[in-house]
């Protein structure tokens, strides 16, 4: 690998992002104005370009040489320890990177018109668009960055662009309180993210990948130690507490529903594509910490299965169409850590990768519908929007199939392998993964329903319009990804994916892969070869079989027979009830971790006010004693002086007269 | 050498003072103006000594003072008492941190100062020279009456141009924190005795005392009395988790400039004093206390942080952040590692820079509402986006997010307490540990909360305001005016860049602290300079080198030896074999002290000298080849090959050293740095 040319790749991915934003902040508002976009959108372009030809270097290295480590410079040290800002490329980074300029450039490109409101730019415009830039800028330095606290500063960086994002519309209550929630949710994780890192650190000494890696893949430390199997999964688990914050899974997801108060493209980027996969990406990077420890990978397993389950019952039941896509979100989020879990971690990243495409295809429809609306996307207001917004629904269509797994597209193919390997580590993964799959299948034929489906209905006052070109093209591109991305996985097609990927994973997850000796003369040796065709292919096609069955289920509830909802959820009031309230978990975090802790606050002001206080008050108090006690004899009268003197006079005579004898 | 520089430095917002008596009465704006001159010419000055500094060799590898200047006050009778000023690398960022917000606290104050404004800047200016003169002083004299000069200043700000309150917590303030301040004067005076009675000389230059401590003359329950005493004036000036009572009143009624100062620098008097007097001389108490101090740092932490969550005074509630922040420079600091310290000294920095621009937004708000209830205000950020913008920056720089200037330091903080522990090998244990890093951790958490709490409630939602609408009475515009713009854009520029690139401040930092704070002579010789594997790689063959001299030294020397006169009544020299060594190591004139204190030194030094190991360590982990490691460490020495480099050692430093009073204790510098000239010539 020409390591200069990645630096220099590297540097610009991080610099074409960041001087775009810097730019259109600075500039945005006195010069550039509706223009803005453009700005931000060449300096992502370039990122993008650049990330294209990193993943070629990549790909056209000779196998062996799959990571480089880059170093660029210290950031700080400390003492003994030194901290640098480096770069670690591998066929992961360059996924990663593709994935996240890729969809970026999309998504930007929407905003153009979306962040309009009659072909007038909304306040706040540059602003908009320097978050994003500042954004992509952080996403990159988090999937480029080659050691622990890099991967912490991108982590804390991204949480702030979702911050700042998710609180655009800062006026609305709703969504500055949405903005902190998600900030401080992600701090809770980080804590423990936080904490594992100083536990790398103690224990082996340094933060760099590589040389961490090596040393928990050798079983020893630096200096000769074995490292013992208790501080592996600790660190683990410490590292899986930010993992779950920033990807929303149990018991840290509860920030990302509310996440949906930011703009819709922010919601399709940051909180489905990109940011929340950095979970995924950070257990898939630590692959060595993680499968160092089977207590750990079960954990990531259930933690994984439990969230895609829980998240898609709680999709049963919302309206809000963006709510549906981001419990959508967690639910499949909560499969690639499944996937993570029974080490297939190429699956869980292919996964990843399709998802990336076909739920920012959701979430961008979304957006159009709610941009023809008015600003409602509450799908109780409208429905049967197929007429009014027929691209739109075309597109919502496509993304909607490939989440729900109808056969050959891409959600189907990435899903079915997580779910095929989740059988082969535990029947109980595996029947968790179908269930899901099930649910998934009919809470997205349900929504398409609800918005598209059934009598015209629009919210008052609103002159629904289909959009415009800046973003439908975007759709249409995001589209293709959604219906073919899928195939880069597939076996029959030579499974290019995860030949690329199989060399991070091999030595870790002990993922199999073929090598590409040549351009052009892939052979694909199966990455689940010993297993017959039944065991590969049953599971796919009883998995499409599900999917279509539910979807079809879907269908007839909600469009030909609209009664049978209501009268299955006052059937089982309390479970309807639980659903739509998301199993009461923020009120029980209110509960008990908020109010509790304002509570302390309280009595610490109390114990400030009275107690503490109150001690020097007393300290004080002994001197003022005294000064009143003594005061007394300082009355002013002559005759008191007189007495004091006289017997003043007594005792030193006494004295005198004593000490003589 | 004698340098003029940081006398001028200290004396040259006196001279403005004294030039803001020359207008005449009424000229408001030509006096404010003549003061804020008066500040910029003092950071320039500043300017010009850190450019001397680096010049002087303070710079990366050296951790000398410099820029010294000596003028003796008391010097009969054998009593070195002088003016004493020098920088190393700890004090000269932090006399930058005060004369940059000087200046800027000037002029925060032009719009906001109606009454009396003569007296008011000369007043501010007067505190600049009392801070300065604490992190110049030398002498402890110089710096306990620069650290109590400051009081006076700040009491008449608070009480003249405080709030409604003013008097009260201008009282409470003084006599708050002059109670304590008694107490560490008590302790001067005290550990003046100790050092006359271990060395027959009236001293207080810190350096000798430094010695002196490190030594171990000074016996253990001495230590712990000093220690008591310092730690009276020091943890409530910080201010310490029981006795911070007094500052968020003091925070609240104070005028802007003033709360800027207390918040900004004269707290940091306080982790100062900790720094430069506490843990060097008295090394063992700071070591068996700092379970008890960092106790008390994460309940300040955790329990300020919670109470800044409900105060509804947005002034306040940045008081309280102050308390949860300070815990983490106290934690920092009684880690006793190098990661942990070097981080304590950048968290004074940092939270200067942040707090101190925090609270000149918070009066900036005040005086266009005149209020600063959080529960009056909302969706500011509409109507004042500047505001906005630069409230979010220095929040998320507060709250430590990676890339700005807090991050670092909280960072090294938290892995200096995490290392302190030390499983690794090489490291010995401190008194801290990983234990202590989750509550600290979780304190992060809660600074997150209340900041960005306080941010929703003000910045964003539906807008909301005081009744009598933005005032602009004075001049001021809606949102920021240009002036306030330029007082707050260079601290965030400084904030982006210590967040970025804080390598040149640790680099002078570093060697300062291992010099001249922990006290570990031995290390290895272009550790601090370099950058990358190679240097690292380069110095290992150095750095056992310095470590052998120096634990040598201790080893040899038996616990109950007598010590040998020194001064003019020395005792006839003892006829041992050994004789050479001791006859110049003059441990302590007091063979009881001694002869208690040097069993548990060896112990402790063992605990304080482990640099020289930890700085060899990551070069075994990054060349991954063969995992050697250098075998050569004063353990691993045979005891004849030890005590031939101490002999060495001390006859040749006793010969020439012999008669001068000053330098009764070994300079242990000395053989270092001819380590290092002939590790330069190699």
């Amino acid at each position: 690998m020409s390591v200069e040319t990645l630096k220099l790749c590297g540097i610009l991915i991080l610099l074409a992002p960041l001087i775009g934003a810097i730019l259109a902040g600075a500039l945005g508002r006195p010069v550039l104005r509706g223009n803005t976009h453009w700005i931000v959108i060449a300096g992502v372009a370039v990122a993008f370009a650049l990330s294209v030809v990193v993943f070629g270097v990549v790909r056209g290295a000779a196998d062996g040489a799959h990571a480089v480590q880059i170093p660029l410079y210290d950031w700080f040290t400390s003492g003994s320890g030194w901290f640098k800002v480096e770069f670690l490329i591998d066929p992961l980074t360059s996924i990663m990177l593709l994935t996240v300029t890729g969809v970026s450039l999309l998504v930007i490109i929407y905003s153009r018109d979306y962040m309009r409101e009659h072909d007038k730019p909304v306040r706040g415009y540059e602003r908009f668009f320097a978050f994003l830039g500042l954004f992509v800028f952080s996403m990159c330095a988090l999937v480029l960055g080659g050691n622990f606290l890099l991967l912490y500063l991108g982590w804390e960086a991204v949480g702030l662009c979702s911050y700042l994002l998710i609180g655009f519309y800062y006026d609305r209550p709703s969504a500055a309180a949405a903005a902190k929630k998600a900030f401080l949710v992600n701090r809770v994780g980080d804590f423990g993210f936080g904490l594992g890192i100083l536990l790398i650190y103690l224990t082996f000494g340094t933060l760099e990948y590589q040389a961490v890696f090596d040393m928990v893949q050798g079983g020893v430390l630096a200096s000769g130690e074995p490292i013992a199997t208790g501080r592996i999964t600790t660190i683990a688990l410490l590292l899986l507490c930010g993992a779950c914050g920033k990807s929303a899974q149990l018991p840290l997801h509860v920030w990302l529903p509310d996440a949906m108060e930011g703009p819709s493209p922010v919601s399709a980027l940051i909180h489905a594509a990109t940011m929340v996969t950095a979970g995924v990406y950070m257990v898939a990077r630590c692959g060595a910490i993680f499968t160092a420890s089977p207590i750990a990978m079960t954990v990531v397993a259930v933690i994984g299965a439990c969230t895609a389950l829980f998240a898609a019952t709680i999709a049963l039941t919302q309206t809000d169409l963006k709510r549906i896509l981001a419990y959508s979100t967690i639910s499949q989020l909560g499969y690639m850590f499944l996937g993570l879990g029974v080490y297939a971690a190429d699956s869980a990243v292919f996964h990843l990768f399709t998802h990336a495409f076909f739920k920012a295809l959701l979430f961008l429809c979304a957006g159009s519908v709610m941009h023809a609306m008015g600003g409602i996307i509450d799908a109780r207001y409208f429905g049967g929007l197929r007429k009014l917004l027929p691209w739109t629904f075309r597109f919502f269509v496509i993304g909607s199939l490939a989440l729900a797994g109808f056969p050959f597209l891409s959600g189907f193919f990435s899903k079915d392998e997580i779910i095929h390997h989740a059988f082969e580590a535990h029947w109980l993964f595996g029947l968790v993964g179908l269930a899901t799959a099930v649910l998934t299948a009919f809470y997205t034929a349900r929504m398409v329903c609800l918005a598209f489906f059934g009598p015209e209905r629009v919210p008052e006052g609103v002159h629904a319009h289909e959009s415009g070109k800046w973003m439908l093209a975007p759709l249409g591109v995001l589209s293709i990804g959604a219906i073919f991305a899928g195939y880069l996985g597939v076996e029959m097609f030579g499974q290019g994916f995860h030949n690329f990927l199989g060399p991070v994973f091999h030595d870790t997850f002990g993922v199999h892969y073929s090598v590409v000796s040549a351009p052009g003369a892939a052979h694909a040796v199966a990455a689940a070869a010993h297993t017959g065709f039944l065991a590969n292919y049953g599971l796919m096609i009883l998995s499409g079989g599900l999917a279509i069955v539910a979807i079809a289920a879907a269908y007839f509830m909600y469009v030909l027979q609209p009664w049978i909802p209501g009268t299955i959820a006052s059937a089982v009031p309390r479970l309807h009830r639980l659903f739509s309230n998301k199993y009461y978990i923020d009120e029980a975090y209110d509960a008990a971790v908020v109010r509790p802790l304002r509570m302390t606050g309280r009595v610490s002001v109390g114990l400030d006010n009275y107690f503490l206080d109150g001690l020097v008050w007393l300290a004080t108090a002994i001197p003022r004693g005294l000064a009143f006690v003594l005061r007394g004899l300082q009355g002013g009268l002559i005759q008191g002086y007189a007495v004091s003197m006289i017997i003043g006079i007594i005792i030193l005579a006494l004295v005198v007269f004593f000490a003589e004898r | 050498m004698s340098s003029w520089i940081l006398t001028l430095l200290i004396f040259s917002p006196l001279a403005g003072a004294l030039l803001l008596l020359l207008p005449r009465r009424g000229e408001d704006l030509l006096l404010a103006k003549a003061a804020l001159v008066s500040g910029f010419v003092t950071f320039a000055l500043s300017l010009v000594a850190l450019v001397l500094f680096f010049g002087a060799g303070g710079g990366a590898g050296s951790s000398a003072y410099v820029l010294n200047a000596h003028v003796p006050w008391v010097s009969d009778n054998g009593a070195n008492i002088g003016y004493r000023v020098g920088v190393d690398g700890i004090s000269i960022w932090l006399l930058l941190l005060t004369t940059f917000l000087t200046p800027l606290a000037i002029w925060s104050s032009f719009t906001s100062i109606r009454t009396r404004i003569r007296e008011y800047y000369i007043l501010l200016l007067l505190l600049e020279v009392g801070m300065l003169g604490v992190f110049c002083a030398k002498d402890l004299l110089l710096f306990y009456v620069s650290f109590e000069f400051t009081l006076v200043p700040l009491y008449f700000l608070i009480g003249i141009w405080g709030g409604p309150e003013r008097r009260r917590a201008a009282n409470k303030f003084f006599i708050y924190t002059l109670a304590g301040s008694v107490l560490t004067f008590a302790g001067v005076v005290y550990l003046a005795f100790t050092a006359y009675s271990a060395t027959g000389s009236l001293t207080l230059e810190i350096d000798e005392l430094v010695r002196l401590g490190q030594s171990g003359a000074i016996g253990s329950s001495a230590q712990w009395w000093l220690f008591l005493a310092f730690a009276a004036g020091f943890a409530i000036k910080v201010p310490l988790f029981p006795v911070h009572t007094w500052l968020p009143l003091a925070h609240t009624e104070a005028p802007t400039a003033a709360s800027v100062m207390l918040a900004g620098v004269l707290l940091k008097l306080g982790t100062y004093g900790f720094c430069r007097l506490s843990i060097p001389i008295l090394p063992e108490a700071s070591f068996a206390l700092a379970p008890v101090v960092a106790v008390l740092s994460i309940i300040g932490i955790m329990y300020a942080a919670l109470a800044a969550w409900v105060q509804t005074d947005i002034k306040k509630l940045v008081a309280y952040s102050s308390v949860s922040h300070l815990g983490f420079c106290m934690l920092g600091l009684f880690s006793l590692k190098l990661a942990g310290v070097s981080g304590a000294v950048l968290y004074m920095v940092n939270h200067g820079l942040s707090t101190g621009a925090l609270f000149l937004i918070v009066g900036f708000i005040y005086e266009r509402y005149h209020t600063r209830d959080i529960n009056a205000f909302g969706g500011l950020a509409r109507k004042m986006p500047w505001m906005a913008t630069f409230l979010v920056f220095f929040t998320l720089s507060s709250i430590g997010l990676p890339g700005l200037n807090g991050f670092v330091s909280e960072f090294l903080v938290l892995l200096g307490t995490a290392t302190s522990a030390g499983t690794t090998d090489g490291i010995a244990a401190g008194p801290l540990g990983y234990g202590y890093v989750i509550p600290a951790a979780m304190g992060i958490i809660l600074g997150a909360v209340y900041m960005l709490w306080m941010c929703r409630c003000v910045l964003f939602g539906p807008l909301k305001e005081p009744p009598n609408t933005p005032d602009t009475s004075t001049g001021l515009t809606q949102d920021l005016t240009r002036r306030e713009l330029a007082i707050l854009a260079p601290i965030a520029l400084v904030c982006i860049w210590l967040g970025v690139y804080p390598k040149p401040l640790l680099n002078t930092i570093e060697p300062a602290i291992v010099q001249n704070i922990l006290c570990a002579t031995d290390r290895p010789v272009h550790a601090f300079e370099g950058n990358g594997r190679a240097n690292q790689l380069v110095t290992t063959p150095v750095a056992p080198a310095g470590h052998v001299a120096r634990a040598g030294m201790l080893a040899t020397v038996p616990s109950n030896v007598k010590p040998a006169g020194t001064s003019a009544d020395s005792r006839p020299v003892d006829p041992e074999p050994r004789a050479s060594a001791r006859a110049v190591f003059p441990i302590s004139t007091e063979p009881r002290a001694s002869a208690r204190a040097m069993p548990q030194r060896s112990i402790l030094l063992h605990k304080f000298h482990d640099y020289p190991s930890r700085r060899i360590q990551p070069a075994r982990t990054r060349d991954r080849g063969p995992r050697s490691r250098p075998s050569v460490t004063s353990r691993g020495l045979k005891p004849a090959a030890r005590r031939r480099i101490t002999v060495a050692r001390y006859t040749r430093q006793g010969s020439s050293d012999a008669l001068d009073q000053r330098n009764v204790f070994p300079n242990t510098n000395e053989p270092l740095h001819s380590t290092e000239a002939n590790a330069d010539a190699r």
